[in-house]
């Protein structure tokens, strides 16, 4: 994506921490003029992904969110800078179902640096944007 | 070991000199009172006292290990001061996690009472600017709530499935659709989706697999939005853990 403006975050990779990603994402995709389903599966979408990252009980270390804006569009990428050597990660079965129904396009992978996701959610309801 | 302030102050500085585990243990002892004091003056904020207690001596403890006595300050001034903070934290975490502000929670409500009525108006789910008109809020005071119903949502996890939810949900849910068997999907997915129960299985199957919006589902199970929602979090935690590899981290 590109021309696209950007907000950038870095919580501890705890799940206590995760909902200011969800709430940024929520803020964010509301400005854009996303429904409130559409509000609610970025949620869910987040909390899926995050949870990829830091599993259950989180990791040592930090997520860095970084929130790509479009009219009508809305791209979020997570990386886990983690102190500690984690498994490989990717996205489980049940991930993948749950993000293909909710997102328009998803991603969780390991790299060199650490694990990381992207998803891209369009605005596809009627309702104008109110804020791009 | 003496408990007089000069004595103390002995003690003090004979762990600060050996670091003797023995010694510290009595140190933290000899102010147990004061852990358990201050755990209660934190009580009746949502955590069992047991639990503030450990946290309280853990924060004695911390005060015990890094307290310089050559400093002109009282044990107990300091060790308050750690304390305090540790419980402070200690509920911090938590209460975000598990609790939210109250004025919050009456908006949660007030949004769940107008996001149907809103969207059969409008013939689609309204916008964030829209649900703040209507319960005449900010958005992100509308987000806001949103998010306090998050947190509740996952509070609820753990508890009885019966909290407080109308029957009704699960006696509209309650028939098994053959087609749902169909799905290859589902197939990948068993295990978890024999966890839940009709209702949720059907939600679940009905967002994740047929691509209905959660309002569709609304609609057509005759519930609220909200429920959808709920249940679906709810779902999705609960097939997550049924889902979870034996061995998480390395």
């Amino acid at each position: 994506m590109s021309d696209s403006d950007e907000v950038r975050l870095v919580v501890p990779a705890r799940p206590e921490f995760l909902r200011l990603a969800r709430v940024t994402a929520a803020g964010l995709a509301g400005r854009l003029g996303f429904s409130y389903d559409e509000i609610e599966d970025l949620r869910l979408a987040i909390d899926e992904l995050c949870f990829g990252l830091t599993g259950p009980t989180g990791r040592h270390g930090t997520v860095e969110l970084a929130y790509h804006i479009q009219p009508g569009v809305l791209e979020v990428v997570g990386e886990g800078r983690f102190l500690e050597d984690i498994i490989p990660i990717g996205l489980t079965d049940l991930s993948r179902v749950i993000l293909s129904a909710l997102v328009d396009e998803h991603d969780l992978t390991s790299g060199p640096e650490g694990p990381r996701f992207r998803l891209v959610k369009r605005r596809h309801s009627d309702a104008a944007a109110s804020g791009d | 070991m003496a408990t007089d302030r000069e004595s103390l102050k002995e003690s003090f500085a004979e762990y600060a000199r050996t670091r003797d585990v023995a010694l510290r243990d009595e140190l933290v002892s000899a102010h147990m009172g004061l852990a358990a004091y201050l755990a209660r003056r934190f009580a009746n904020r949502g955590q069992p006292l047991e639990d503030l207690t450990q946290v309280a001596a853990l924060g004695l403890l911390k005060a015990v290990e890094r307290f310089d006595p050559t400093l002109n300050i009282e044990f107990s001034t300091y060790a308050t001061t750690t304390i305090v903070g540790e419980l402070k934290r200690y509920l911090r975490d938590k209460g975000w996690a598990v609790r939210a502000p109250r004025r919050m929670q009456e908006l949660y409500l007030n949004l769940s009472r107008v996001v149907d009525p809103l969207g059969q108006e409008l013939g689609r789910s309204p916008t964030i600017a829209e649900l703040a008109a209507e319960v005449q809020a900010s958005e992100e005071e509308v987000l806001e709530a949103l998010e306090a119903g998050q947190a509740y949502r996952f509070a609820s996890l753990d508890a009885p499935r019966s909290e407080g939810e109308s029957d009704s949900v699960g006696e509209t849910l309650g028939q098994e659709d053959a087609e749902l068997a169909r799905a290859e999907q589902r197939a990948i997915l068993a295990p978890m989706l024999e966890q839940l129960p009709p209702r949720q299985r059907q939600i679940v199957h009905m967002r994740f697999f047929e691509g209905l919006t959660q309002s569709e589902i609304a609609r057509r199970l005759g519930v609220s939005q909200m429920q959808v929602s709920r249940l679906l979090t709810r779902s999705v935690a609960q097939m997550r853990a049924v889902g979870r590899p034996p061995v998480e981290d390395v």
